[in-house]
């Protein structure tokens, strides 16, 4: 029998599935549902919105705050760099015309602001030259055209008091201020601008070229070309923005699978009058895919407009953070060409699996507008496990090569499988969670269950809030590992209310000096005046609380592998621990050397370098390590070394009332050690450390800067890193903000889905408590899974990191960040459920049945 | 010529205990231009004679042809086609789908099959024109009266020249008037050459039918003539 139908033939060149036309009449309805719909979908949409807009931010930040790749270099492909004076530059000048055509040549002759360190340049540079013109640009009047005329920066505008039409007697040579000037491409090059031949004694000649498919060195050692920050690295600011971009955009899809199934659960009488209508499944499939499509299409338009927005409003403070012009459009268009591809590739993913199941329910159910009972799924949690072993695997072979540059696609390839495994290992927690929770009250056993039934959405809402704790414990863990070493000390150099001003001898050295310079060590007569000038600087900050901070011709080493050691050992001088509250009866007698680190005393294999002949301000350090000086006995693999040299195994006491910082006298050598050793005739002045009572402002940081300057000196103040808790913390807050949000906006979804199960209890008199308790169980449940398996997750990243790593070895995991733990692991879904409860006193809304018209 | 040919069909749902034999061992047969009505009570199975007519459902046992094309050898793409091309469905609650207009209401099995929209809206309003519902093209089916929703849903299902008509208590949420008016468009349908099986359970409406099936327990109980109808009246030489 035939089974061929006599029946309206078929339009010509329509498929079987009605082809274009059928396509656009199902997506201009999905279009119409959006729009009626909009406010079920504004979650999803709004979180598109702001990660598209946060990530188009984020990447012209990251892109444009680094110095441009063609600063100094103007148009030109190569610029050459002479100091001057030479007697050569003249015909090396000659020799680069005659082989390359065109030049640029930028001479400059460093000039002094009197009363001050500070300089700026005078500089001989044609505006129309051929390469150098980006490097110029006309604030106001007009460029020099001739001898006698100036212009300057602001900057020289400001400090010399000028405005155009002055007369500036600059050096002896008076000249017209005609213009104001700035370099787009460094906002703090202050100079001021002649005409070419005016720069009499140059200090230094910039010619500019163009030498295509020349290797520079092979030009000269002084040759460059511009590198672009982001070549030879692949972890440079786009790929990481696009990296957090495709992570943000993970998460949403995951909250967005929860909403779209929802979404296409309200619709289910329709999506079968639709079938009933003769759509296959391929169209029932395509209003659900089209419907997330076009709100990622939304989101993304939305994002782009409000992300370009915030950034037109920003830019002038990047400029002025980064000191250089960038243009309105200078953006990372590939970038943000990519994340909004990424942001309609993630909601059409998010509505592709709803859009499956929805195509799946039979029509008569459909018509019927009953929900589709959910389906058992029983997957092994065994792909999850082998992908997180995988993923451990993987950061073990990225840490090994730890600090030579390479392993970035182990990283990259092990960050994929960890959010891969777990994706997969949330619906297996689920069912964990259900059987773990076979006793428990039947509120809580009923949340627990209906978890597992409805792993669609629940299960991706669990790997969501599992991400964000991931990302937080896996900062947190790292940070405290980092942090934690007490060898190679990381954080902040001193306390906002701390300064450190610094002789030749010191760490920073003086203004041509070093601790082996030219001028030699400070000691003696030559000191008096710089000590003086020290304790004006504390009193104009309002401080008598000087300490003078003495180093010893001595360094700490570890003789491992691993970090070595990094820090100044100042002398524990009566003074410096009177200050810190150390009383004499504190330190053992027999310590060697104080320190707040704390664990350093039980680090195994420490010396102590020193070298009694030393002369005053001569550093010793270990020849491979990073200690002070560079002239030590003994590398890391020489334990013990040359008694005459090195102690082994000093006595270290642990004093948490020394200071933290890293620049602060945090470990120091003790009067026992410097006697028994012989190091009294080494010990020098490196500086001191100024106590003020409040932090100083910026304005008293350049006085004092001035000051310091003026007699040889170097301040060292408050640096931007921050301190291991400050990243703790935020991370915390970050991991339980986005845990509790992503439950916010899904347990509505998830208990929505058991309305008519709510109805049920109500209608057999459960009260209003076992619908509070449901909704907190199933809240503080999904917080606590998500934490536990994100918290799972990062340990098994940062131990295989560590696993067989040089640096950050996998005892420094040690260092557990606690209370954040306790803060995800107990705090948040704690506060899940309370807010849960608070939050369920009103019965949801029937959602499986949605009348039609 | 017969349109739908229903032979020996059965149909449970569940299994073991809770098996539920909605429809057992029905035959029926619907020709070009009948009209057949299904009463009977709650339960009996009428619906889901309708379902498993429609291709919606699938039969246990038993053939379903329409046209003489057999449903069991049909792939879901072959029936989706199928639904597209011959057959109309008729709900009790309208199932217009909301966010389209009334015109696109009606066009949309067209669009579906491939149809130009501009083709496909004309062949709409058609349809509507004949239904006095022209006016009401571009409205949204929240925008129009119960009675004119069920005419729009009628339209939608003759829309295209199909030739089966299935409708499942069309009158169902109407009051009298526009029942008896949508019982009069459908026989016009029948009387242009569409078979049609209509389920009611209203005698009055049924009486529209050339034949009535009552089934009791998923069996066909019985199968008659109905009484003359209100249509006799109109019909000239059937009044006396």
């Amino acid at each position: 029998m035939s089974t061929a139908l006599r029946e309206r033939p078929a339009p010509a060149g329509a498929p079987g599935h009605g082809g274009v036309p059928a396509r656009r009449a199902v997506i201009r309805w999905a279009w119409r549902l959006l729009r009626r719909e909009w406010r079920q979908q504004l979650l999803v949409l709004a979180l598109v919105t702001v990660a598209v807009a946060a990530t188009i931010v984020g990447a012209a930040v990251a892109t444009n705050t680094p110095p441009p790749a063609s600063a100094g270099f103007g148009t030109a492909g190569d610029a050459a760099t002479f100091q001057a004076p030479d007697p050569h530059l003249a015909s090396q000048i000659a020799a680069l015309r005659h082989r390359f055509g065109r030049l640029d040549v930028i001479e400059n002759q460093a000039a002094a602001i009197p009363g001050s360190i500070a300089t700026f340049d005078l500089r001989a540079q044609n505006p129309h030259g051929p390469f150098g013109q980006p490097m110029l640009s006309l604030v106001s009047g007009h460029y020099p055209e001739r001898p006698g005329q100036v212009a300057v920066t602001s900057g020289v505008a400001a400090t010399f008091r000028l405005k155009i039409g002055d007369l500036w007697r600059q050096a002896g040579t008076p000249r017209r201020v005609v213009g104001i000037v700035q370099n787009p491409q460094s906002l703090a090059d202050e100079f001021a601008l002649v005409v070419p031949g005016q720069v009499t004694v140059p200090t230094q000649v910039t010619v500019l070229f163009d030498a295509p498919g020349v290797i520079p060195s092979s030009i000269g050692p002084n040759v460059q070309t511009p590198h672009p920050a982001a070549s030879g690295n692949v972890l440079n600011p786009q790929t990481i923005v696009l990296a957090l971009a495709t992570v943000g955009m993970l998460l949403i899809a995951l909250v967005g699978i929860g909403g779209f199934t929802v979404l296409a659960q309200r619709r289910v009488q329709s999506l079968g009058l639709l079938a009933a209508q003769g759509a296959t499944d391929k169209h029932v499939r395509l209003v659900v895919r089209a419907n997330g499509a076009l709100v990622g299409i939304l989101g993304a338009v939305t994002g782009f407009v409000l992300g370009l927005a915030a950034w037109l409003a920003y830019r002038p403070t990047v400029e002025s953070d980064a000191h250089h012009l960038i243009g309105a459009f200078q953006l990372p268009w590939t970038v943000i060409g990519v994340a909004l591809a990424l942001a309609v590739v993630a909601t059409y993913a998010a509505a592709s699996r709803p859009a499956r199941s929805i195509a799946r329910v039979p029509i008569v159910a459909a018509l019927s507008g009953r929900p589709a009972p959910p389906k058992q799924v029983r997957r092994s949690a065994l792909p999850g496990l082998v992908l997180l072993g995988g993923a451990a695997v993987l950061f073990a072979y990225s840490g090994m090569s730890n600090g030579n540059g390479s392993g970035s696609l182990e990283l990259v390839l092990g960050l994929v499988a960890l959010i891969a495994a777990v994706i997969l290992l949330a619906p297996a927690c689920l069912a964990l969670l259900a059987r773990l929770g076979g006793r428990a009250p039947i509120a809580v056993r009923l949340a627990l269950r209906d978890l597992a039934r409805y792993r669609a959405r629940s299960g991706s809402a669990l790997a969501a809030i599992s991400l964000g704790v991931l990302i937080a414990v896996l900062v947190s863990v790292l940070s405290a590992q980092r942090f934690g070493n007490v060898l190679d000390y990381a954080g902040p150099n001193l306390a906002s209310d701390q300064l450190i001003v610094y002789t030749p001898n010191g760490q920073g050295g003086g203004p041509g000096n070093g601790p082996n310079g030219p001028s030699g060590p400070v000691t003696g007569s030559k000191l008096a005046p710089m000590a003086k000038a020290a304790h004006d600087i504390a009193s104009a900050l309002g401080s008598h609380d000087i300490v003078q901070l003495e180093s010893a011709s001595a360094s700490l080493q570890h003789a491992a592998s691993g970090r070595t050691w990094n820090g100044q050992v100042y002398v524990a001088t009566p003074q410096l621990l009177r200050a810190f509250g150390i009383t004499a009866s504190q330190v053992s007698p027999g310590a060697d050397i104080l320190s707040m680190r704390p664990g350093l005393s039980g680090i195994t294999k420490m010396q102590l370098l020193f070298d009694p002949k030393a002369s005053p301000g001569v550093g010793v350090g270990p020849g491979t390590g990073n200690g002070p000086g560079g002239n030590g006995p003994g590398g890391p693999d020489s334990f013990p070394c040359p008694k005459n040299q090195c102690l082994a195994n000093p006595v270290i006491q642990e004093v948490s009332a020394l200071p933290s910082g890293t620049s602060a006298p945090n470990t120091v050598i003790t009067e026992h050690a410097i006697s028994t050793l012989g190091l009294r005739a080494g010990i020098s002045a490196d500086g001191w450390l100024i106590q003020t009572p409040n932090p100083p402002t910026a304005g008293q940081i350049t006085s004092a800067r001035l000051t310091a300057a003026s007699a040889g000196l170097t301040i060292e103040t408050r640096n931007s890193i921050p301190t291991s808790s400050e990243i703790i913390n935020w991370a915390t807050v970050f991991g339980i903000v986005l845990a509790l949000g992503i439950l916010a906006m899904t347990i509505g979804l998830i208990r929505s889905e058991t309305s008519g199960d709510l109805r049920t209890l109500a209608a057999t008199g459960a009260s209003s408590w076992t619908r509070r308790a449901l909704t907190a169980a199933t809240a503080g449940a999904l917080g606590l899974a998500g934490a536990v398996l994100g918290t799972v997750a990062a340990y098994a990243a940062a131990i295989g990191y560590a696993w067989n790593n040089k640096l950050e070895s996998l005892s420094e995991l040690s260092s557990v960040p606690t209370s954040s733990l306790l803060l995800i692991l107990i705090g948040m879904p704690l506060a899940a459920a309370v807010a849960g409860w608070l939050l369920a006193g009103r019965e949801p809304a029937a959602l499986g049945h949605q009348p039609m018209e | 010529m017969t349109v739908l040919e229903m032979r020996d069909v059965s149909k449970a749902y569940g299994q073991g205990a809770g098996r539920v034999e909605a429809l057992r061992q029905v035959d029926l047969t619907v020709g070009a231009g009948g009209m057949v009505a299904v009463m009977g009570p709650s339960g009996s199975g009428k619906s889901t004679l309708l379902t498993i007519a429609g291709s919606l459902e699938e039969a246990s046992t038993g053939e379903v042809l329409i046209d003489g094309a057999p449903l069991s050898r049909m792939s879901r793409n072959d029936k989706a086609r199928l639904r597209r091309r011959m057959v109309g469905y008729v709900f009790q609650d309208f199932n217009l789908l909301p966010g389209l207009t009334v015109a696109e209401n009606v066009a949309l099995p067209l669009e579906l099959d491939g149809v130009g929209a501009r083709a496909a809206r004309a062949a709409a309003r058609e349809a509507l024109d004949g239904l006095r519902l022209a006016d009401r093209a571009s409205r949204y089916p929240s925008q129009l009266s119960g009675g004119e929703r069920q005419r729009v849903a009628i339209a939608r299902a003759v829309v295209g020249d199909r030739r089966l008509l299935l409708a499942d208590e069309p009158s169902g949420a109407l009051d009298s008037v526009n029942a008896e008016a949508v019982m009069r468009l459908i026989h016009e349908a029948c009387k242009r050459g569409m078979a049609a099986v209509v389920v009611t359970h209203d005698a009055q409406l049924a009486s529209w039918a050339d034949r009535v099936v009552f089934l009791r327990d998923g069996h066909v109980v019985d199968q008659t003539a109905p009484l003359p109808g209100p249509e006799s009246l109109l019909t000239p030489g059937q009044t006396s």
